[in-house]
């Protein structure tokens, strides 16, 4: 029971905390809580199985294109759901137009792709029973994908711009940054995360356009409970909301644990408001 | 003589009064088309039943036009698409009603339409037949005019228990369905009602459809000591993880229920196609096939005339199709037979109907009873034996 609930606990924690990174992938560089990450997640999904399964496509060219799909999707929220509300961000109306972009994403996918789950093919063809890659593959790209965000940070100069973007937008623009564009190079990067993350999850959740929504919400928490922005905090997040899911599944089992999952989500957020590895910033008068 | 203007006046009134007195006004009506509204989800996602029930009403429709109608009189179709949206289907049966003036509606073909259409047609008198399977959309008392050529969602629960207890012979069972209005309404009634029949609920749950790991669930239901699990969802997703995780487990417990465990995405669902043995949707006497691949006599009839009409069964069901065939031939025979096509009439004809041999099944209505499918045509199927809209009977028939 124990390596069953490490098994789909991470693999499920992985993919909810690279949801909770697009989340904070795009908060970053627009200060917007841009609903639409779950949907990058579940077309990362769809666009995999479709460019594999039903066109054929050879594996490492599917993932590619379903990266690319999910970028441009990225990009289009930005134009239309974004972008149009930055200047009244303090009446939140990103809530309301990010949830229309979302809500449309997953309309058309069910319209498109059919209201059913889909297949998702084998990818690496390695292990079995709790060692099988539906398991260990988000873990891996989980990890790839933070070890690829922190290099980018920390050590490319576009990087380092989304860094000071996200510290202080103005004071940027003021050193002559480019704040639209890399506004919208987050967005596509955001968009490559979600399709990392639902692709690398294929075939645990499948190709269903009812994903979404489900990982709009479970991508959610960690960002709640490791703090807004804080990658490092959504990883952790993310990784034990999806243990302690599965350990409330097996223990507690069906609708109760979801309703565990959300007390302790409200218990944590009753005791640390900020997010467990959020910090209350001072602002400067 | 003179004639006044009133006298002419007068007598053109009487000519004309006359003249439409001795007009053949029966003959107007024994002439005309029987109109059949038809309320279908052409298109959006629930079409897949209405594909099928379409071949088989177009099939009757031509077959009946063809050989020179009902006492003379061609029946006309007045198709309608609801899209599966009971707004459209509402809007539509109004339309029908009122405008379109059908003599007997087919339809809605879900549960989620009829329910906002049946008070509607009720309060019209409107004949309507439809394979919805919720109990409340039939009630003689409240819609004397409904009746239903499909088993119920308690005849379904009926069967799948009798499969379990009296040819599986199992006395404990896992009950699971997914987080669905439909999921925990039917979990409930089938705990219920195996309770009642005395055997040993060891483990019950809804599960959401989206869960991606199925093995708490089953593990429970293994060390419950469950030794056949019950099925009541309508996702092929949450389905195919629980085959998964059984043959992960090692375990050779069979799945009873619900009939989309034999719908075909779960051959690309299942890990492996062995995964999906052992399971046992819920299927129809009448469009199993036996051990020797023989349905029955009527219905290998049916698909030899079928095939000869060139319609396509294998991307369907055969069920779909023979109630199609089933709901035209029953408004065809009660306007033959009451004479007209008056509402009353044909309603009175449906109501003395104790056994109609249709293709799908044999019918019984009567003026309290409007559920017309047997329970005992229900039967359970090897899932993943499909062909061409038929299934194999599943072990324990003789």
């Amino acid at each position: 029971m124990l390596a069953s609930i490490l098994a789909s606990g991470l693999a499920a924690g992985a993919i909810y905390a690279l949801v909770g990174v697009t989340y904070n992938t795009m908060f970053s560089t627009s200060r917007v809580m841009s609903f639409t990450a779950g949907q990058l997640a579940m077309l990362g999904g769809v666009f995999g199985s479709m460019f594999t399964l039903k066109m054929g496509l050879p594996i490492v060219v599917g993932f590619l294109l379903t990266l690319l799909c999910c970028a441009i999707i990225g990009i289009i929220t930005e134009f239309v759901a974004v972008r149009p509300v930055l200047k009244s961000l303090d009446q939140h109306l990103y809530v309301l137009s990010t949830l229309a972009v979302a809500l449309m994403i997953q309309q058309v996918a069910a319209i498109k792709w059919g209201t059913e789950p889909q297949p998702f093919p084998r990818i690496v063809g390695i292990g079995e029973g709790i060692l099988d890659e539906k398991f260990w593959l988000p873990v891996a790209a989980c990890a790839i994908t933070i070890v690829g965000l922190e290099y980018l940070y920390r050590r490319t100069l576009v990087g380092r711009a989304f860094l000071a973007i996200a510290e202080d937008n103005f004071a940027a623009r003021a050193l002559g940054l480019p704040e639209r564009n890399l506004r919208v190079a987050s967005y596509a990067l955001a968009g490559v995360i979600g399709g990392i993350a639902g692709f690398s999850g294929g075939q645990l959740l499948l190709a269903f356009f009812a994903n979404g929504a489900l990982l709009n919400f479970y991508g959610f928490v960690p960002v709640a409970l490791g703090g807004l922005g804080n990658n490092r905090g959504a990883i952790i997040g993310g990784l034990a909301l999806g243990l302690f899911q599965q350990a409330a599944n097996f223990l507690v089992g069906g609708i109760f644990s979801s309703v565990a999952v959300f007390t302790l989500f409200i218990v944590v957020l009753l005791a640390a408001p900020q997010g467990l590895f959020g910090a209350s910033t001072a602002r400067r008068v | 003589m003179a004639v006044s203007r009133r006298e002419v006046l007068l007598g053109s009134a009487g000519a004309l009064g006359a003249a439409s007195f001795s007009f053949p006004a029966p003959a107007i009506a024994q002439s005309e088309p029987i109109k059949i509204g038809c309320l279908a989800a052409i298109t959006g996602p629930s079409s897949a039943p209405t594909v099928g029930f379409n071949r088989g009403v177009n099939f009757a429709v031509d077959a009946i036009n063809g050989s020179g109608g009902v006492k003379g009189r061609k029946i006309e179709l007045v198709m309608r698409d609801t899209q599966g949206d009971p707004t459209k289907a509402v809007n539509a049966t109004q339309e029908l009603i009122s405008q379109a003036k059908v003599h007997a509606i087919w339809g809605p073909l879900n549960s989620g339409e009829a329910l906002a259409t049946t008070p509607i047609m009720a309060r019209a008198k409107m004949p309507d037949l439809h394979p919805c399977v919720v109990e409340s959309l039939i009630d003689p008392a409240k819609y004397p005019n409904a009746f239903r050529i499909a088993p119920s969602n308690n005849q379904w629960d009926d069967a799948v228990r009798n499969y379990c207890l009296k040819i599986l012979k199992v006395k404990k069972v896992a009950v699971i369905g997914d987080t669905t209005g439909y999921g925990v309404t039917a979990v409930g009634a089938s705990v219920a009602a195996f309770k009642k029949d005395g055997a040993e609920v060891v483990y019950q749950a809804n599960v959401d459809s989206t869960q991606p790991d199925m093995t708490p669930d089953m593990l429970r239901a293994k060390n419950a000591g469950a030794e056949a699990i019950v099925v009541w969802s309508v996702s092929t997703g949450m389905e195919a993880r629980m085959f998964n995780t059984r043959a992960a487990m090692n375990w050779d417990v069979p799945f009873v229920g619900h009939p989309s465990m034999a719908s075909g995405e779960l051959a690309g669902l299942v890990a492996k196609p062995e995964n999906w043995k052992k399971v046992y949707a819920i299927g129809y006497k009448s469009c199993s096939y036996d051990g020797a691949g023989k349905l029955p006599q009527r219905s290998e009839d049916l698909v030899a005339r079928l095939a000869k009409a060139n319609v396509v069964l294998s991307d369907t069901l055969l069920w779909w199709v023979a109630g199609g065939i089933d709901c035209i031939e029953l408004i065809a025979k009660a306007v033959a037979e009451s004479g007209s096509t008056d509402s009353t009439g044909i309603i009175k004809y449906w109501n003395t109907l104790s056994s109609y041999p249709g293709y799908f099944g044999n019918y019984r209505f009567s003026p309290t009873e409007h559920n017309g499918y047997l329970t005992e045509e229900i039967v359970m199927s090897e899932a993943s034996t499909a062909k061409n809209g038929t299934f194999a009977l599943a072990p324990g028939y003789t």
